[in-house]
């Protein structure tokens, strides 16, 4: 490939659980409790959730739809302040590792400036995260990051003229150009039809591969948690909490013999069962 | 009849798909209508022979705007200065309010009310109030326009501004973008297509305004020479001046659709054809 794309380390070991242990912890969350209030009525959204994410990891984190990922990934963004417990991203508060642009964001809207082409969509978020980076340095960092998402040609398109797929590369390219620590994704490929889908969780993995980054992923899709992580958080709603981490025991890298791998088909059933199990409990 | 509807309607929807252009321009189709519009206008006044003081032919029009050329060239220059300057006002003025609601969040919501109520004040009415207040020079007049055009520019910014999608606010605060950055760099331009489409309501309503604010008094002027000819009955000067306004008030409309197309080349555009779809 390119020999201007980041190359950050070898490919993760496939030796999974055993890596997962080594590895440091990178985002830590403890005991957290977030509570919404709705007419005036306090309702607890989250509750004693912990969760850790070893560095250089992908998990996912999966649940019934109004489960609660979405409000988690959140808090460990450092959007929303947690009612109890505490985060902390390599050490630092996420409001801090916000402005250290430790936190790269992507949402199932790829939220592109209209009035912007895709390179300067892509440096966007640079130039607003650092006041003294010049122009012309955020521009070939955001080429660089499109590059690797599989966009070159496409640097002076509109966003009209992208296609679902394509928004959604940008936005993943403007989250990397950020260089950050950890990227926290919500839905990103719900908005796209199953095969973009399928061509998108391939870049993911190709850019996990390539780059190192902790990769958070809130999907609600089993196929996608199994396929891409390395450990999957199931929850369950009212209040939410985490009810099991399931290691994935598929090597790296993984294609499309992966789905029918027999691990993969164990791992597949027991999500199933788990979220079933989950949404029969869910209030009404 | 209903074959030339229908083929019509096909023409339109080439322009959308892509198809060869239609045989005739739709501006040709445009004026070929006022053309036949003003021949039956013509025809009607000569065949029944109605007054010119009740309603006069196109040709007593023509004729008067000829005549009184150098009159009406003046008083448009005169009514063209208090538009312009009443609309860049109210432009500053509608602006200014959707800033500051959006900004001084608790202000905004105390201010929002008082402003509807603003709003409310039959604009018309205030124009006597104005002359009483500002004299009968240039003021009361660019006073009654800002009076009765910030509205929508308050009114359509305040929109643009409140309507960015929330995931772009998470976004700007997720690289720790404060309020400042947040307004500066996303929810303004992105309320600009917005407030082009305030400024396109406000300028018609600022024709509007300059020509009531010369009613209400004047000594220059569109509507003061609109004023002093019914009062001498001489109706085809009514209507050439009503023309001249016209004619201003379109030129006034495309100049800011102009602006539009030049600043924000990705605001939707309107387009004739979606109104037959």
């Amino acid at each position: 490939m390119n020999s201007a794309l980041p190359v950050a380390r070898a490919l993760p070991s496939s030796d999974v659980t055993e890596a997962a242990q080594a590895r440091p912890v990178h985002v830590d969350a403890r005991n957290i409790a977030v509570d919404y209030y709705l007419e005036g009525r306090r309702q607890r959204v989250l509750h004693e959730i912990d969760f850790a994410v070893p560095k250089g990891s992908l998990v996912s984190l999966i649940g019934p739809s109004g489960c609660g990922k979405s409000t988690l990934l959140k808090v460990l963004a450092g959007l929303i302040a947690p009612n109890e417990g505490s985060v902390s991203i390599d050490g630092v508060a996420p409001r801090e590792a916000a402005r250290r642009r430790m936190i790269g964001l992507v949402f199932q809207d790829a939220t592109l400036l209209p009035w912007k082409n895709a390179i300067e969509n892509a440096a966007f978020l640079l130039l607003t995260a650092d006041d003294a980076i010049a122009k012309t340095e955020a521009l070939a960092r955001a080429g660089t990051m499109l590059k690797l998402v599989g966009l070159e040609g496409a640097e002076r398109k509109m966003p009209p003229q992208l296609s679902g797929g394509m928004r959604q590369r940008v936005a993943i390219a403007r989250a990397l150009a950020l260089d950050p620590q950890v990227m926290m994704m919500d839905e990103p490929f719900g908005a796209l039809d199953a095969i973009t889908r399928e061509e998108m969780r391939r870049c993911l993995l190709d850019i996990w591969e390539r780059t190192g980054k902790t990769i958070i992923l809130v999907t609600h899709s089993i196929d996608e948690a199994i396929f891409l992580s390395r450990e999957v958080h199931v929850m369950q709603t009212g209040p939410a909490r985490i009810i099991e981490t399931l290691p994935i025991a598929l090597a790296y890298p993984r294609n499309e013999q992966s789905y029918a791998d027999p691990a993969f088909k164990a791992a597949q059933q027991r999500l199933r069962s788990l979220l079933i199990e989950s949404h029969q409990r869910r209030p009404a | 009849m209903s074959r030339t509807a229908f083929d019509t309607a096909a023409a339109s929807d080439n322009t959308r798909s892509g198809l060869p252009p239609k045989k005739v321009p739709d501006a040709v189709l445009a004026l070929g209508l006022i053309a036949v519009v003003i021949a039956i206008w013509e025809l009607t006044i000569r065949l029944f022979h109605v007054p010119t003081f009740v309603l006069p032919a196109p040709s007593a029009v023509i004729r008067s705007l000829i005549e009184s050329r150098t009159q009406l060239a003046r008083a448009a220059e005169a009514t063209s200065l208090e538009i312009l300057l009443g609309f860049v006002l109210a432009a500053v003025t509608g602006i200014a309010i959707a800033l500051v609601i959006v900004h001084f969040e608790r202000f905004g919501r105390a201010l929002y009310p008082l402003i509807v109520l603003f709003q409310n004040v039959p604009k018309v009415a205030l124009a006597p109030i104005f002359i009483l207040w500002f004299g009968f020079d240039l003021a009361p007049k660019v006073a009654l326009i800002v009076a009765i055009a910030f509205f929508p520019v308050a009114i359509d910014m305040l929109a643009g501004l409140q309507s960015v999608d929330s995931s772009f606010v998470a976004l700007m605060q997720s690289v720790g973008a404060g309020r400042n950055k947040i307004l500066l760099r996303v929810r303004i331009p992105h309320s600009l297509p917005y407030l082009m489409a305030g400024l396109k309501v406000a300028i018609t309503f600022s024709v509007i305004g300059a020509i009531v604010g010369e009613f209400a008094g004047a000594s220059q002027g569109l509507g003061y020479v609109i004023q002093f000819a019914s009062t001498q009955l001489d109706t085809p000067k009514i209507f050439s001046a009503l023309f001249v306004v016209s004619v201003l008030g379109l030129a006034f409309y495309y100049a800011v659709e102009l602006a539009e197309r030049l600043l924000v080349p990705w605001a939707p555009k309107f387009d004739a054809h979606h109104l037959t779809s």
